[in-house]
């Protein structure tokens, strides 16, 4: 590991782990912006309690975490206020860390001015750090996704797709990384977001891969199998993600949108909003050939929006990648209207949802339209980013000229 | 010859008489009527009929044709559902009120939670047809007392076999039996409940005891329940039990507010004649520990503090009388003072003001001076989602979660299945055991909630069930501190002559829960899809057009187009 001699790093993360034993996280692990139905720590702890106890957490409607995370932290790591302080601090260190070696690798150096500033970014964004302290294993999921894209960006394929089998194993929207991450793998990471050429590398070297991912995933798979004695943990935690069967309130779209929903229309509306999510893949990659860490970076985008769970880790991990993109500044055309709906939305969406469920005198629509707000905010920020890498490909334009599309 | 009148009803009555010892009926009724000490009267009316030597349906046999039965005491239309369904032994209640344990005691029947409740033991076959016939008997019995008892589905049915042991026999059948409770606590009772239910009498209201039945008054009490109640008895037969259990509040009616008070004053009727064919028809009534009562006319049989009046048919109508003459308008006792009538009190609370997150603490109190094991037992629809991990048992503020031993839980499945939790507390010697555990409140779909969804959700109550008093180990039981006194004494030697677990159960509870905007179904999909298609449309747009170099510069001769070579 390029160790850094600066003390940048270890005094943020020392910072991080300070917060992380104040006193007040407590009142965080409820907090539905930071943590969903997927990613609590109390139900984290509900379904390890049940199953020390000889229950089958699978067997109630409330525990939705993968098996391997069950089994994690009921033999090798168990969880405390201290170990779990501990653990998610590291988590963020470790994710950030992996974002800054993907910096590097990008830029081709070993070291750089801006990697300080990239990894506080990770460590100080708000939307990472403040489900972390709420103990929300959306952490480990961003976690493992920058693993993923670290390891693909150096060539080390075996890591990088394990690492994005176990995310999926967490996570099943995470699929929609499988391919951009696969392809990364056979190329290089360097930014040629400015001069886009075809795919160089043969596609039939990704065939491999894609079966080691689906043996890792297969392995995975059996793994939770033996954990649960049965398979009832497929339909409660991937099946959670097609099915939704929690409406618990979250930052994202479907939550009120299938609680109004009829009961006639539910299974249409359900795979329209699954398969919606699926279409972005192939269009990015293809768009994207020249440089496959941007059109991952625009997929986490696509989930960061889209996701039927998320929390605000999601679009916290999105934004702080904008980080390792400085060749697109320039050209975003809107940077500061996204910045201020990200920043009214933000504000709105803890607001409103105290309004609604602690004081009384709001209704769920106040809620509602702020993660319409925010929505609006992070689809703003994808369509920048999007437009951006495109227009970075054109370059300076001489006096008289314009952009258009045709 | 001449038919006199006379000569007729004993006519008829001979041949009633004579057809159903035939048949093998018997038809015993009962009331009950005992003083409270806050001045209330409680009243138990209970028509029993045996049908002996019969034997619950073998479910095993159900394609097959039943054999005949023919009843003439034994309700039909009970009987044929039993039959219908297989059902060994089946406990319907239907309550309103709260009823106080602290001072009226412990009731007569123990089945006192508010609203519906129906336990059913059944014996399985060999697909299993349990929940079949469970819903079949459900619809039916729902049909026969006009009760909302379909609602029962099974998103509150569980199977509490540690709380509700059958209290008949369950016959060797060739798979064992199951049980099937559940309750609905928000179920009203009035008389369209009453009507069916009297018509499975024999003497239906016309005479016997059940001519006291006026639903003015019987409606009016402070506490009214009736029940059902089927088992099977292998000495005798197949019994069926009425029951109505009524608080009534004698000082309320009276115009002097005196607690005085007669069967016309309470039932605004009198017992004109006795049911021709009830074997025995007896009032008793339980006498107060003072003296200073005065009770007409006097009672055919006094023994242990019960009166026993029996009627008969030739005498005339019967209005038992109880009155204080010394005393003037009745003063309620200080109930903080009184002692409480029950071994241990139950409170059950839910704590919080948020709509996403409460809390459930369960306090219970025991009057007694010996430890006291008690079973909890908790049916929670999934309206209200435990976290288990986080249930703490405290005794005097100090923590005390080896006092708590959970049984079985079986977690809830969002709509479908409730929680299932039974445990076992340890309650120290005069001392009052706090639970607390965080609960979360779910979200339900549009469709799940009820027309007056600001109201909130009926929690069905908690089962408290003292099973075991006194420390196993030590033969006396007695506390180790002080020496016991004459009455404690007392006390202990009838608790450790071994005592019937009885069921206490806590009041309902109403849970509110976060509620969508009910006008917004069609805002909702339009604001969503808007801000979808939007993305998608603009990622699209993005994605699919080529970008080109477009001069606007109006030279003409510099006009130059450049494709991007995409």
């Amino acid at each position: 590991m390029d160790s850094d001699p600066d003390f940048a790093f270890p005094a943020l993360v020392a910072a991080r782990l300070l917060l992380a034993f104040a006193p007040l996280p407590d009142a965080l692990k409820y907090d539905q912006q930071l943590s969903s139905p997927l990613t609590s720590y109390s139900r984290l702890r509900e379904g390890i309690y049940l199953f020390q106890h000889g229950i089958d957490p699978y067997s109630g409607g409330s525990f939705r975490h993968s098996p391997l995370l069950l089994s994690l932290f009921s033999t090798v790591l168990p969880l405390t206020p201290y170990t779990s302080a501990l653990l998610w601090t590291a988590a963020d260190a470790v994710a950030a860390w992996a974002l800054v070696r993907i910096w590097r690798l990008r830029t081709g150096a070993k070291k750089t001015s801006r990697d300080r500033q990239i990894a506080a970014l990770y460590l100080l964004n708000p939307y990472i750090f403040l489900p972390s302290l709420a103990l929300s294993t959306s952490s480990l999921e961003n976690m493992l996704c920058l693993l993923a894209i670290m390891f693909a960006c150096r060539g080390r394929a075996s890591a990088s797709l394990l690492a994005l089998a176990a995310l999926l194993q967490l996570s099943l929207p995470s699929i929609l990384l499988l391919a951009p991450v696969l392809l990364l793998n056979i190329t290089r990471p360097v930014s040629r977001l400015a001069l886009p050429q075809p795919l160089d590398a043969p596609l039939k070297q990704a065939v491999p891969l894609l079966a080691e991912f689906l043996g890792y995933t297969v392995l995975l798979t059996f793994a939770s199998t033996l954990v649960c004695g049965n398979w009832a943990w497929v339909e409660k935690t991937w099946g959670a993600s097609l099915t939704l069967p929690d409406l618990t309130p979250n930052p994202g779209l479907w939550w009120y949108f299938f609680t109004e929903m009829f009961d006639h229309f539910r299974p249409f509306f359900l795979m329209v909003f699954s398969v919606h999510l699926l279409i972005y893949v192939a269009p990015m990659c293809i768009k994207f050939q020249h440089d496959f860490l941007y059109a991952a970076f625009l997929l986490l985008g696509v989930l960061a929006v889209f996701k039927p769970y998320p929390t605000l880790s999601d679009p916290g991990l999105f934004l702080t990648m904008f980080s390792i993109f400085p060749e697109i500044y320039p050209y975003l055309r809107h940077p500061i209207v996204t910045a201020l709906i990200h920043l009214h939305a933000s504000l709105l969406l803890p607001l409103f949802n105290s309004l609604w469920l602690r004081q009384g005198t709001g209704n769920a629509n106040f809620f509602y339209a702020s993660t319409l707000v925010f929505g609006m905010g992070n689809g703003a920020a994808l369509l920048d980013a999007i437009w951006a890498g495109l227009r970075i490909a054109i370059g300076e334009l001489k006096d008289g000229f314009e952009i258009a599309q045709e | 010859m001449r038919w006199g009148g006379s000569w007729r009803t004993c006519f008829l009555l001979a041949l009633h008489l004579v057809a159903a010892s035939a048949q093998g009926e018997v038809f015993e009724e009962e009331l009950t009527l005992r003083p409270l000490r806050d001045g209330k009267l409680e009243a138990r009316f209970s028509f029993a009929t045996l049908l002996k030597g019969a034997t619950p349906r073998n479910p095993g046999a159900l394609t097959v044709d039943d054999e005949a039965q023919h009843y003439t005491l034994f309700p039909l239309a009970l009987g044929q559902i039993l039959r219908e369904h297989a059902v060994t032994e089946l406990h319907l209640t239907l309550n309103a009120g709260k009823w106080n344990y602290d001072h009226w005691g412990y009731p007569e029947e123990p089945g006192v939670g508010t609203g519906a409740e129906l336990w059913v033991w059944m014996a399985d076959t060999s697909p299993s047809s349990v929940d079949q016939r469970w819903q079949g008997l459900r619809h039916s019995l729902a049909g026969l007392f006009c009760a909302s008892l379909g609602h029962l589905d099974d998103q509150r049915t569980t199977s509490p076999a540690l709380t509700f042991q059958p209290e008949g026999s369950l016959p060797n059948f060739t798979h064992p039996h199951q049980l099937r409770h559940a309750t609905l606590p928000s179920e009203h009772v009035c008389t369209e409940n009453l009507t069916p239910f009297l018509k499975l009498l024999p003497c239906k209201s016309l005479s016997g005891i059940a001519s006291l039945l006026n639903p003015h008054r019987l409606f009016d009490a402070d506490w009214h329940g009736l029940g059902v109640h089927v088992r099977y008895r292998q000495d005798a037969g197949v019994e069926v039990r009425l029951a109505f259990q009524a608080v009534f509040d004698p000082v309320r009616y009276s115009h002097d507010r005196r607690r005085d008070w007669s069967l016309r004053s309470v039932f605004d009727r009198t017992i004109e004649r006795a049911c021709p064919v009830a074997r025995s028809s007896v009032v008793r009534i339980e006498l107060p520990s003072e003296t200073s009562y005065v009770m007409s006319p006097g009672p055919t049989d006094v023994v242990d503090n019960v009166a026993t009046f029996a009627i008969d048919s030739g005498k005339e109508a019967l209005d038992i009388s109880m009155q204080w003459p010394g005393e003037g308008s009745f003063e309620y006792q200080d109930t903080s003072k009184a002692p409480p009538l029950t071994d241990i009190s139950v409170r059950r609370n839910l704590e919080g003001t948020g709509q996403a997150e409460a809390r459930l603490t369960l306090e219970v109190a025991n009057n007694l001076p010996i430890q006291v094991s008690a079973g909890y037992l908790e049916s929670m629809p999934w309206h209200l989602q435990f976290y288990l991990h986080t249930l703490r048992a405290h005794v005097d503020g100090a923590p005390r979660d080896d006092l708590v031993n959970i049984i079985s839980y079986s977690p809830p499945v969002p709509h479908s299945r409730p929680a299932l939790l039974q445990a076992v507390l340890t309650l120290p010697p005069h001392a009052t055991l706090h639970l607390t555990m965080d609960v979360s409140k779910p979200f339900l779909r549009y469709t799940e909630h009820p027309p007056d969804a600001q109201r909130g959700w009926d929690l069905p109550p908690a089962v408290v069930v003292p099973f075991a008093f006194g420390d196993p180990l030590s033969t006396n039981g007695t506390a180790a501190n002080e020496p016991p006194s004459g009455s404690l004494r007392t006390q202990q030697r009838a608790l450790a002559q071994g005592r019937r677990p009885r069921r206490m159960y806590t009041p309902v509870m109403l849970v509110d829960l976060a509620t969508p905007d009910f006008s917004m179904p069609y805002n909702v999909i339009i604001m969503s899809c808007t801000l979808i298609a939007l993305i998608f449309g603009s990622v699209f747009n993005l994605l699919t057009r080529r970008f080109v170099v477009v001069e606007v510069d109006p030279r003409p001769e510099k006009q130059a187009a450049t494709d991007d070579a995409q």
